[in-house]
């Protein structure tokens, strides 16, 4: 399900998106346990299963609605406000109901809360077929999930949210899918208009969410923070800030989506302060990420996320990146940087940070494995574009890089401050801030060993674009890494200096080495268990 | 017909959805391990019908008996405030407190449109709550807070040309604590109502200004917003599937370690229930107490010392932001937190600021929302806090915002608290400096 060319017109990019992920009948749809006919495909992804008859009805994606299903004004009319009915139905939900949302387009003058659903079900008829506008809404999420367990929400679109689309909050076991969260203010005009976040679940676990679309964030579309277990894929993510973002969160697979015409494409952060420290064990592969180079009007943490980027990785570690397609982002493909890009002042971070480096938050990355990825056309933006790497890639652009020469912007920028402070030894004093827990799951701030490098290998140049007057794919670092290179360093050896490093990525001796593979994240919801050693066991991405 | 039962939806269950009227017309909806059977009489297999022999189900709302309604309390959720019997003039609920109710107050009380709340406790006779030194007082079984919201046509003048608008009872049941809420439809007596309601242009004069706002009043769903806490996941036990606690808030010996004028005489609220034999365990010397100052619309606040300035600023961070902005510093429950602890601010009343003035804000980003770059290209708002940059604060920001995208709190209030900006702005400029990293200009 490729799809090429950017889409300005967000109607037709949800309809492709919606053929894309399309069940014109009612295929087979893995969380429907009682379908007829098992006869779905394995490979989830492919985007449709087989289509059968469906017993009663179902929804647009294939999930059929049971009998005993609760049904929400069924014969509501376009344009009713559907807060009263919404309201009443998601009050002390039993236990497993199936809650079904009329077909149409509705208003919805409030936000709607749901607490400590269990194994509740709410499903309108299609991410098309049931609309729910907010914007009438004064304030607040359009609905907010708060505790629960084993909830799935489906098939149906929020619109014009004020604040965040969906939110769930400390859900364990929670599916959202063939759901919409779309804001249709052009983001450009500053972003006032546009919600937060657009699918949020956050302090969770066993987080699936596949095959949802998200549009005109102001911050992330489909986002995951500080939760475990987690699958995100099948999803397509335009024109947000940040596409798709996974923070301080540990096991997370990211495969098959889409993120297109973003600020940022697919992201992974560590931000310091929170109740889950830091995360891990995040798995991006074969998504396809273009085009990320919408303004980012965006503000707190996903500001400093440069527009025209593939994919950012931003203060984590234990980040595995592969067989992505990566194109026409303008700055950069991937951009790999430690918290210090964010604050510089090493000598405050004990003062103000310590209470979370304590619980082991770290600033630095280490044991990220970038391979098999395909550029294309990347970095091209000249000048390049406004924000935080601007002096650095012009610098990478200009005979003042390391080489000597001008050459092609590269597609892989590694800041490398953190290790290159950390292998002079000029972070060591922050191991006594590290405690028992941190420094037992490995938190350190000693020289890199090997299991702590960055690495690149094995990825592929389909550069083709030729304006720049050559087709290299290049990584650049920043600072060097060897803390004994006098280069590295000002006159009196006491701060570093910048030295742009920059080299071919196929052969490079920057970031040349390997690791280990990362473990596959595994989802169990309602006694169903998803990803890539469950229902996607035999999809070819998840076999690489 | 109490959609509980199965997944039979009768004719007028179908119609209650349809209609969304009130959960009244339809019955039901109680909370929780409730007694409340169908109202039908259901035939035996002889065909003869049973009739009950105790009042039960929502009769107990219809009950005709003197003093407080302590067994509808309990199991039902009675269409009419008046149904409980909560007041001796049903029509008057901020004077008056059937049985042993008391009227109390809070130093710092939660922010609501300049709304006047009246407050009372009913604790069941001869049972007894317990102190508790940083959190809510331990209320027993059947214990009801009432709490009506009254807007005054002008707040300098309380008491006065004033219209009830909603009162609220949190219950304590068997199984947990209930919110339920009553909106005065009339001024004879309020209907308990489960969708909320958005009151449109409610006008007052505010520090001789106008001021105009629609007050909303919350749907049942959303008492849990601010008043649960939730659990924090373990995320090596796949198996954590326990539920939100739900609290009540203000009732903290920090809040009621003043003064109060019963009428009859005035007393030190924790001296006056323990003496009036609903409260146990309170320290003798009320003055070791950590205590939030008294603080509402007439409070001065030049000529306060930093000091308590800051007492202050706390005990208004506490009773208007703590219920979610908290972890489980004092929740007696392990592995729970307030709905925003994941956010990373938490501002208890009693937490050790200097410890990790990062929790209260200082030098931090915000980790959701945010207020976009402003011509310069520099974040308006970049940190939480910044000490002595008030108004370079997104805290304070949301605080004087009706931005339904960075309105803080969430819930509760449509119209803006100046003072409390007022306060909180002074604390900021206040403390010690500290440029977060940042380039600021002067």
């Amino acid at each position: 399900m490729k799809i090429h060319t950017p889409l300005m017109k967000l109607g037709l990019a949800s309809a492709i998106a919606i053929a894309a992920f399309g069940m014109t009948g009612c295929g087979g749809d893995s969380s429907s346990s009682k379908n007829k006919s098992e006869s779905m495909s394995a490979d989830s992804s492919a985007g449709i299963g087989a289509i059968v008859e469906c017993a009663s009805s179902c929804t647009r994606s294939g999930f059929e609605l049971p009998a005993g299903a609760i049904y929400v004004s069924p014969d509501e009319v376009d344009g009713a406000d559907l807060k009263n009915a919404l309201i009443t139905a998601l009050t002390d939900i039993p236990d497993n109901a199936v809650i079904v949302l009329p077909k149409g387009s509705f208003t919805v003058s409030s936000s709607i809360t749901v607490t400590d659903a269990t194994g509740v079900t709410i499903t309108g008829h299609g991410m098309t077929e049931t609309k729910l506008d907010f914007s009438s809404a004064p304030e607040d999420d359009g609905f907010k999930f708060a505790g629960g367990t084993d909830i799935t929400i489906r098939d149906l679109g929020v619109y014009e949210a004020p604040k965040n689309a969906i939110k769930a909050d400390g859900v364990n076991g929670i599916h959202i899918t063939y759901t919409a969260a779309v804001w249709e203010t052009d983001l450009e005009e500053g972003g006032s208009n546009n919600g937060a976040y657009g699918l949020y679940p956050v302090s969770s676990q066993n987080v699936l969410m596949d095959y949802n679309y998200s549009v005109g964030s102001a911050d992330a579309g489909i986002y995951v923070g500080q939760s475990n277990n987690i699958v995100v894929r099948n999803n397509v993510a335009e024109h947000n800030v940040a596409g798709i973002e996974i923070e301080n969160s540990n096991s997370a697979d990211v495969y098959n989506n889409i993120a297109f015409d973003n600020a940022a494409g697919i992201l992974s952060f560590d931000l310091p302060g929170l109740p889950q420290a830091y995360g891990g064990g995040v798995r991006i592969f074969s998504n396809n990420t273009y085009d990320n180079n919408t303004t980012n009007v965006g503000a707190g943490a996903v500001s400093l996320a440069p527009s025209g980027t593939g994919i950012l990785i931003f203060a984590t570690s234990d980040v595995e990146i592969y067989n992505n397609k990566i194109s026409d982002n303008d700055t950069a493909g991937i951009e790999i940087a430690s918290y210090f890009l964010a604050d510089d002042n090493v000598e405050n971070y004990a003062a103000n940070y310590g209470a979370t480096m304590a619980n082991g938050w770290s600033p630095l990355i280490k044991n990220i494995n970038i391979h098999d990825n395909t550029f294309k056309d990347n970095s091209l933006a000249s000048p390049p574009k406004e924000g935080l790497l601007q002096g650095i890639i012009a610098g990478f652009q200009s005979a003042g890089n390391a080489t000597g020469s001008e050459q092609t912007a590269p597609a892989v920028i590694y800041g490398a401050i953190g290790e290159l402070l950390s292998n002079a030894g000029k972070l060591a004093g922050f191991n006594q801030i590290v405690g028992a827990d941190a420094k037992a799951d490995g938190v350190n701030y000693d020289v890199y060993s090997a299991a702590d490098l960055i690495c690149l290998q094995d990825n592929i140049n389909e550069n083709n674009k030729n304006t720049l007057g050559s087709n290299d794919l290049n990584v650049g670092l920043v600072y060097g890494t060897d803390a004994s290179e006098p280069s590295n360093w000002n006159a009196d050896l006491t701060a570093p200096t910048p030295t742009l490093r920059i080299d071919l990525m196929e052969n490079n001796t920057l970031l040349d080495c390997t690791h280990d593979r990362l473990a596959p994240a595994v989802v169990t919801i309602k006694g169903k268990v998803y990803g890539c050693t469950a229902d996607d066991a035999k999809l070819a991405a998840c076999k690489l | 017909m109490n959609i509980k039962n199965g997944f039979q939806i009768t004719s007028k269950g179908l119609a209650c959805l349809l209609s969304g009227v009130l959960l009244v017309a339809c019955g039901g909806g109680s909370g929780s391990g409730s007694t409340s059977s169908a109202t039908e009489n259901i035939p035996d297999s002889s065909g003869s019908v049973d009739v009950p022999d105790a009042v039960t189900g929502l009769e107990l709302c219809a009950q005709n008996i003197p003093g407080i309604n302590w067994e509808a309390l309990l199991t039902e959720n009675c269409p009419k405030l008046s149904d409980y019997n909560l007041f001796i003039d049903a029509k008057n609920p901020a004077v008056g407190p059937n049985g042993n109710g008391i009227p109390y107050d809070l130093s710092t009380p939660l922010f609501t449109d300049y709304a006047t709340k009246y407050r009372f406790v009913f604790v069941p006779e001869g049972k007894v709550a317990t102190y508790s030194e940083n959190e809510v007082i331990e209320f027993p079984v059947g214990s009801v807070l009432v709490k009506t919201f009254s807007m005054s046509a002008d707040t300098s003048k309380r008491g006065i040309n004033e219209t009830h608008i909603e009162t609220r009872l949190l219950i304590h049941r068997a199984d947990g604590w209930t919110a339920l809420p009553y909106y005065w439809d009339s001024e004879a007596d309020a209907s308990y109502i489960v969708t909320g309601k958005t009151i449109a242009d409610v006008s007052i004069i505010h520090d001789g200004t106008p001021l105009t706002f629609d007050y909303g009043v919350p749907q049942k769903n959303q008492c849990t917003n601010c008043h649960a806490v939730v659990p924090v996941l373990d995320r090596n036990d796949p198996t954590d599937r326990r539920k939100s606690i739900f609290k009540p808030i203000g009732p903290k010996a920090r809040f009621l370690n003043y003064d109060y004028d019963y009428g009859t005489q005035i007393e030190n609220q924790l001296a006056h229930w323990e003496s009036a034999g609903i409260l146990a365990g309170v320290p003798v010397d009320k003055t070791g107490i950590d205590s939030a100052p008294i603080f509402n619309d007439a409070t001065e606040l030049t000529g306060l010392s930093t000091e308590e300035l800051a007492v202050m600023a706390r005990g208004y961070l506490d009773i208007n932001c703590a219920h979610c902005h908290r972890d489980g510093l004092t929740i007696p429950t392990p592995n729970y937190a307030g709905a925003a602890g994941d956010s990373g601010l938490t501002v208890e009343f009693n937490r050790d600021f200097s410890a990790d003035p990062g929790r209260f804000g200082i030098c931090k980003t915000a980790v959701a929302g945010g207020y976009p770059a402003d011509d310069t290209g520099y974040n308006q708002y970049p940190r939480d806090v910044i000490p002595q940059h008030a108004d370079k604060s997104y805290l304070l920001y949301r605080m004087n915002t009706n931005d339904g995208r960075h309105k803080m709190p969430e819930l509760g209030r449509a119209s803006i608290h100046k003072e409390g900006v007022e306060l909180i702005k002074a604390w900021i400029n206040s403390l010690p400096a500290n440029d977060c990293g940042l380039t600021l200009a002067p």
